[in-house]
Formats: C-alpha cells, sequence, structure tokens
C-alpha cells in the first residue's frame, strides 16, 4: 500500500540577524543554512498494516507523515501511496487516504460535529445512503450520540478527537495517518481512542500509520514500528523485538535469603540483589541455574523499559 | 454535479458559522446607509464648488460611488472574511486540512467563510446606483452592460486578494497588506478620469479599481466604448488567469516549506 | 506611577521598531488625505476657488496628512483586544495604570512616524512646489499648542469607545460610526472653509475640527490673529469634556469589569 525509496527532505531556513543591524543586514545578504528533516528513507507497509513511527522531537516522524499524504514535496526519493504520487494530489487519491492531527483540527468550530460530518459527505462526493452507514457506525464505535449536537468549542479535548476520527474517517479511506493522535488527552480518552484505531483497522482493513511519544499508544497498536531519529531509519521490524535487540534482553533479579555472593554465573551483585541482563533464549536455564544455586527468597524478571531502549537507540549515530 | 453539492455544502456551512453569532441585520443596514452617506457627501462638497469635473457632473460621480459601495459591500462579506480565515489557517497549521479535501484548494478558500449579512451593502449602493441611473437617463443596454463590467471589476477584486493571499504563505501576516489594498482602492469612489499620470496608469492596471468603479460608470451614460468595455473584461479574465498562477505558485512552495 | 514612564518610553520605541512593517504600513493606510488632495488639486486646476489654489490644496492636505499622524492612535482595537481576551487583567494589576501605558505606548511611536512620513513629504513638495510657506512664528506656536490638544481629544475619544467594549460587543462599530462621522466633520476629507455654509455652521459647535481641522487651520496661516484664541479655547473646552468622559466610562468599564470576571 505504501512504499518509501531513498527519501529525502532538507530545509533551507534563512538565518535571521540580530538586532537592528541584523537584520538590517539580512536584508542584504540571504545566508541560509540547511536543515536535514528526513535522510534517505525506505521502508514499505503493505494493507491492513499497523505501523508505528518512533522517534524523538524533529525527528522526522511528522515530516514523513507529510510526505506520504501530499502536503509536502520531498527534496529526493520516491513514494507511492494507494498507487498514487501523493504531491499530485489527485481527488482520487484524496478520497483514498486521510490525515488527523493531535492538537490540530478540520471540526467547524462554532458548529456542531454533525455539520461538518455533512460538509465533508458533500466535499467527498459520498453515496448519502452509504454514508450515512458508516456515520452511524463511527457514531456508535466512539459513543458520540450524546456530543453530535453540541458545538465543537464546548467539547472537551478527548471529545474533540473522537469526533475528529469520525469526520475523518467518513469516506472509508484506505490509510489512514495519524500524527499524535492522544497528545493531551486524559487516560481514559487515550484509551478509547487507542481501542477505536484497533477496532477500525479489523473492521475496515484500513492501513493505519501512526506516531506518537507516547509509548503505550505504539505498544497497544503497532505490532511493528519504524524508529526515526536524526531523519534516518534506526530500526524497522516487530515491537518486541526491538527491546531485544535494543534492550539488552530481560532482567532477571534474583533476591537471595541469605546474603548474595559477588557473581554467581551470569549474574553480578547490584544493591544487595543478583542481577543478570541475558537474552530471553537464555533467561530460563539462568532462572533455573540460581534456583539451585542458591536460596531464593524473591525472583524477578524485567524488561527493559521501551524509553531506555528508545533513548539508547536515539543517542546512537547512525 | 458533486462539485455543485461541494460548494452549496461549504456556503451552506460558511452560513451557518455567521449565523451563530446574533446577527444584528437592521443594525448592519442602519450601518450600511451611514456609510453610504459618509461615502457620497465629500462628493456632493466638491461638486458644490465645481458643477463639473473632468467631464463629469455631480449624478455621473454618484455612479462612480454607487459602484464603489457595491464593490465594498462584495469585499465585506465575500473576500475579507475569507481572506482572515486562510491566515488564521496559515497561523494555526490547519490548511493542511484544507489541501487534504478533494476539492480545488482556491475554490473551498473562495467560500468557505462569508459574512453574508454585509451584503446589505451592496443593496444600498445599488440604490444610489440605480439613483444615478435616473438621473443620467441609462436604459437597458446602459445598465447590462454596466451590470456586466461591475461583475467583471468583482473579477479583478477577488483575483487582487487572491494574489494577496498567496502571499500569506510568504508572510504571514498578510491581514495589514489588506489593510494597505483597501486604502488604496479608497481612490476608487472617484471617476479614474480625475486622477493624472502614475496615479491613474496604477489605479487602471495595477491597483485596477479604476475598473471596477468607473468604467461600469462610464457604461451607465453610454459612453463606453466597446473596445474599452472588452479591453476590460479580457483584463479582467488574464488577471484572473495570473492570480490562478501566483496561487499555484505560493502552494508549491508551501508544500516544500511548510514543516 | 510616572517613574516608570522614561523606561515605558524606551520599551515603546524598542516595540514601535520591531513593528516597523506595521507601522509603515499604518502610516500608508491614512491615504484619504492624499487622495483628497488629488482630487481638489483637479478642482482647484480649473480655477482658484476663493483663496484656494493649487498649492493652498497642496499645503492643507499635506498638513492634515501630518497632523492625523502624529494625533492619531490605535488605543480603540488594543482595549477591544485585551478585554475580549482577558489581557486586561493582568495590567489591572500591575501598578501603573493601563491608559498611562497606552499613552507611552503611543508617544514611543512618535519618532518612527515622524520618519515614515518624511518620504511622502518630500514627494508631494516635489509634486507642487508651490505648497511652501513661511508661517509666522505665533502661527507655530498655536499650531503646536493646538496638536497637543488635537491629540488628547483624539486619544480620550478612542478610550472612550474602547471602554465601552466592557459593556459591548458593538464597541467597535460604534467606533466605526464616529469615525465616518468624524472623517466627515474634521476637515479630513475636504477643506471645513469649502463646506456648503449650513454644513460649516454645524461643525462648528461639533468637537470633530478639535481633533484636525484647528490645528492644521493654525499651521497653514488660514486663521486671523483675533480667531485662532478662541479656537484653542474651544479646543480647550472639549479637551475637558472629552478627558473627563473617558475617565468616567474607563472608571465605569473597570468597575464592571472586575464585578463580572475576567
Amino acid at each position: 500500500m505504501i512504499q518509501v525509496t531513498a527519501l529525502n527532505k532538507v530545509y533551507t531556513v534563512p538565518k535571521r540577524g540580530e538586532g537592528l543591524w541584523g537584520s538590517l543586514r539580512s536584508i542584504f545578504s540571504r545566508e541560509v543554512e540547511e536543515v536535514r528533516a528526513v535522510a534517505d528513507l525506505s521502508f514499505s507497509i503493505q494493507a491492513g498494516e499497523r505501523v508505528g513511527f518512533l522517534g524523538p522531537n524533529g525527528a522526522g516522524k511528522t515530516t514523513t507523515l507529510k510526505m506520504l499524504s501530499g502536503l509536502l514535496v520531498p527534496t529526493s526519493g520516491q513514494r507511492v501511496v494507494a498507487g498514487f504520487d501523493p504531491s499530485k494530489r489527485d481527488p482520487a487519491f484524496l478520497r483514498r487516504i486521510t490525515l488527523v492531527m493531535g492538537q490540530k483540527q478540520q471540526l467547524l468550530w462554532d458548529l456542531p460535529p454533525k455539520e461538518t460530518f455533512a460538509l465533508n459527505r458533500a466535499l467527498f462526493g459520498l453515496d448519502e445512503a452509504e454514508a450515512k452507514r458508516t456515520q452511524e457506525e463511527l457514531i456508535e464505535l466512539l459513543e458520540l450520540a450524546p456530543l453530535l449536537n453540541r458545538p465543537v468549542r464546548n467539547l472537551s479535548l478527548g471529545e474533540r478527537m473522537k469526533c475528529e476520527l469520525a469526520a475523518a474517517l467518513l469516506h472509508r479511506p484506505d490509510v489512514l495517518f495519524l500524527d499524535e493522535p492522544t497528545i493531551g488527552l486524559d487516560v481514559r480518552a487515550q484509551v478509547a481512542v487507542r481501542r477505536f484505531i484497533a477496532e477500525w483497522n479489523e473492521r475496515s482493513g484500513a492501513t493505519v500509520v501512526l506516531t506518537s511519544h507516547y509509548m503505550a499508544d505504539i505498544a497497544a497498536l503497532c505490532p511493528r514500528v519504524i524508529v526515526i531519529a536524526g531523519g534516518a531509519l534506526r530500526y524497522d521490524g516487530p515491537l518486541k523485538d526491538l527491546a531485544e535487540r535494543y534492550g539488552g534482553g530481560r532482567k532477571v533479579v534474583v533476591r537471595t535469603r541469605d546474603e548474595a555472593p559477588e557473581t554467581l554465573g551470569p549474574f553480578v551483585r547490584e544493591d544487595g540483589a543478583l542481577v543478570a541482563r541475558l537474552p530471553s533464549a537464555e533467561v530460563a536455564a539462568a532462572v533455573d541455574f540460581a534456583l539451585r544455586q542458591v536460596a531464593v527468597a524473591d525472583l524477578s524478571i524485567e524488561e527493559p523499559p521501551l524509553e531506555d531502549v528508545l533513548s539508547k537507540l536515539f543517542a546512537e549515530r547512525a | 454535479m458533486s462539485l455543485g453539492v461541494s460548494i452549496l455544502a461549504l456556503m451552506r456551512a460558511s452560513l451557518l458559522t455567521t449565523m451563530r453569532y446574533r446577527a444584528n441585520f437592521i443594525g448592519e443596514a442602519a450601518m450600511a446607509v451611514a456609510w453610504a452617506a459618509w461615502t457620497t457627501a465629500p462628493l456632493f462638497v466638491v461638486f458644490d464648488q465645481a458643477p463639473t469635473l473632468a467631464g463629469w457632473t455631480a449624478e455621473e460621480a454618484l455612479a462612480v460611488v454607487g459602484f464603489f459601495i457595491i464593490a465594498q459591500g462584495v469585499l465585506e462579506a465575500l473576500v475579507d472574511p475569507n481572506l482572515r480565515a486562510v491566515v488564521e489557517h496559515v497561523r494555526q497549521g490547519t490548511f493542511d486540512f484544507v489541501l487534504l479535501k478533494p476539492i480545488d484548494a482556491q475554490l473551498y478558500v473562495s467560500l468557505h467563510r462569508t459574512e453574508p449579512l454585509k451584503l446589505v451593502h451592496c443593496l444600498v449602493g445599488a440604490g444610489v446606483v440605480a439613483y444615478a441611473a435616473r438621473a443620467v437617463d441609462a436604459g437597458a443596454v446602459e445598465l447590462l452592460s454596466a451590470t456586466l463590467l461591475m461583475l467583471a471589476g468583482l473579477t479583478l477584486l477577488h483575483s487582487l486578494w487572491t494574489v494577496v493571499v498567496s502571499s500569506a504563505f510568504f508572510f504571514v501576516k498578510v491581514d495589514n497588506l489588506s489593510w494597505l489594498i483597501r486604502a488604496g482602492l479608497d481612490a476608487g469612489r472617484w471617476p479614474v478620469s480625475l486622477y493624472r499620470g502614475v496615479v491613474r496608469f496604477v489605479l487602471t492596471f495595477v491597483l485596477p479599481i479604476g475598473l471596477v468603479t468607473t468604467y461600469p460608470a462610464l457604461a451607465l451614460r453610454g459612453e463606453l466604448k466597446p473596445s474599452a468595455g472588452l479591453g476590460a473584461l479580457g483584463f479582467a479574465v488574464i488577471f484572473a488567469g495570473l492570480a490562478r498562477i501566483a496561487w499555484t505558485q505560493s502552494l508549491r512552495r508551501y508544500s516544500s516549506a511548510s514543516s | 506611577m510616572f517613574r516608570a514612564f522614561p523606561t515605558l518610553l524606551r520599551i515603546g520605541l524598542a516595540e514601535a521598531v520591531a513593528y516597523r512593517a506595521e507601522l509603515v504600513i499604518w502610516v500608508l493606510t491614512a491615504t484619504a488625505p492624499l487622495i483628497s488632495m488629488f482630487i481638489w488639486d483637479r478642482v482647484a486646476a480649473e480655477g482658484p476657488l476663493g483663496g484656494w489654489g493649487q498649492g493652498e490644496m497642496a499645503r492643507y492636505f499635506l498638513l492634515t496628512l501630518i497632523v492625523r499622524h502624529i494625533t492619531s492612535s490605535w488605543v480603540v482595537w488594543e482595549l477591544n483586544e485585551n478585554i475580549r481576551t482577558g489581557g486586561l487583567s493582568p495590567m489591572l494589576l500591575r501598578p501603573m495604570h493601563p491608559l498611562v501605558f497606552f499613552v507611552a505606548q503611543n508617544l514611543a511611536a512618535m519618532p518612527l512616524r515622524a520618519v515614515i512620513l518624511a518620504p511622502l513629504m518630500v514627494g508631494v513638495l516635489w509634486w507642487r512646489p508651490e505648497l511652501v510657506w513661511t508661517p509666522e512664528p505665533w502661527t507655530l506656536v498655536l499650531g503646536l499648542v493646538s496638536a497637543v490638544f488635537a491629540w488628547a481629544i483624539a486619544f480620550s475619544a478612542q478610550v472612550i469607545f474602547g471602554s465601552l467594549a466592557f459593556f459591548s460587543q458593538q464597541s467597535l462599530g460604534l467606533f466605526n460610526v464616529y469615525f465616518g462621522l468624524w472623517s466627515l466633520g474634521s476637515g479630513y476629507l475636504f477643506p471645513l472653509e469649502l463646506a456648503p455654509d449650513w454644513l460649516r455652521q454645524l461643525l462648528l459647535w461639533l468637537p470633530f475640527r478639535a481633533t484636525l481641522a484647528t490645528p492644521v487651520e493654525l499651521l497653514a496661516g488660514l486663521v486671523a490673529r483675533e480667531d485662532a484664541l478662541g479656537l484653542i479655547a474651544a479646543q480647550l473646552v472639549w479637551v475637558g469634556v472629552f478627558v473627563g468622559l473617558a475617565a468616567m466610562t474607563w472608571n465605569l468599564g473597570v468597575k464592571r469589569h472586575e464585578a463580572v470576571g475576567a
């Protein structure tokens, strides 16, 4: 559904002089600096997949999303989305995709959400009966019934995001781009949004491409992640393997009844307990070994927090 | 067919939005009449001192003012609100949503925010024109050609505003620029033949308010040469084309520069 | 409260420089005197009207442009914006009276406004060199005093309408009405002397001319010595009226603001 080859995006940003003298000077001599937002990105996403883009701020995730939806023209590289070149902004293409941005909305501010739905139904040229059916489905899934008649500006952030999702999906697009959809939402709303996206993906088969800062979003929704840092691809694969590869596997912590020895096989004493960091495959054997060697008072096997994994990944230079 | 549906839906949405705020029809109508009064007053002061000016009598010049008032009404109702909305979109980063709709962005942006109540000014202006038309004995042909030229003039104004909006992608604080142009258009309340030299050239070809207000008035008098009239219509078409180019170019720039 | 005034002026000047683009546009939007200048020049070209030849017309409208700009303010928009967005509340909590702040802001932008006007002045002088005149010293002195009074009246008028924003959404609409009447009655669009008799008589009693026509006429040397002091006295009366009204509406507005909440 989505094919990206060697995508590059470089911005030329004018350097502005400081103070009165500097701004006068910058009228005459334009100094520019180049900012590489996306460097040589390549990946491919199949129809119906749910993929998460992970990366620190300014990594190029939003830029990539905008290039995929046709809002931004790349400096070089190819991308094909739903069989189209996004930059042409063919109306047929625009009917097959949708973009939802957290903190920004397309809902008409002063009117109830149903007016935005009506407008979108007309703009996308949807068959009335079918559109009504989709609308009802979305209203039910997102529990929008009590909100339909209140002006958007009177809704809470979470309610607005749910309506935003409905407005964006009326035309049943094949690709759903989500840029930080849960940002600023309370926990309940976040959970509702996540649940909805998963449900919709299953029902409609839409491909979901999601960027987020919240690990919980990615963990709940995306079996596959693409990690982008400094504009470059750092990892593309299953989420669970990410921890494996970069988290140094799992952490086994054994608390002994008597004082713990300095070392014991793969274990090392840390803060009064025996700690071993091992790849998943070796955990069982190590636990077995520990149980046999010492009197174990407590045992725990921890996954490394994804945040640690990611900071390590982001810190790595390409 | 679906284009028509889209346009109607856009206008409906913008109408509903305006109606949300308690629109005071009587207040607006009163304002329109008052505004027309002090737009025409200077004209009477001038013509009190000089019965004809560059071949124009007070009644004939009144037609110019009438067309000017109509143009102002159209600007306030249909053009300015859209301009302000686009500037706001670009500022808030929600312009992207406009680009994601399967409808031509220029069309969308020209229709999505209107203040229909301000059209009352157009009614008042039409009244002034009607009065002037009677005074100069305008017949059906004259009225028709005047209307045609007025429409061409309004197209010109719309194209001018499209160029201004296009610049919103480069300099975001474009609302000030629109004030500047409005002030320049103020010169249009007088027949353009009253100006001389550079100013007259500018007001006819660069900031073509002369075409919007003076030419229809000349047509009303039956004094517009067909060649000039056709020239004006042609100019409106060309200018619309140029505006379209300016728009697509700046969209291109927007889609390579926004982050 | 006035100790911080010099600092305010300095900051205001810096702000004015920062917003120089807006200021340039602001100055340029007052094209009406220039347009009127062209029109009345045309009228006078066909023959002088009384004492008004092309030179006199150009002089009058150039002075109108200048005086208009040094007496103009934008506080009605500032007040509307601040009251609407709740930005007035922090201002009220400061030990400096918000109106003093706005006065400082206005005065601080004067140098820059003068600088921006200079090229326009040069342009007009080049176009109609016969407008040049040598004013007598007393007209200059009285003219400047009159300009200060005009500034006070204009500023107060904007404060009055701005304060209406405490009470009504129609504040700017009402100001537009005032502005329309002002443009007719102040000599902005045409010299008052050339208006029809009945209008001229009516305008003698209205405050509008005190904000523009009086200083312009004085500076242009159009006023006889014996009438000059009378005009200034009339201005002073209007200054009292407007400043008083401004203080009153402001205080009433603030009281309402405190009762209703931000």
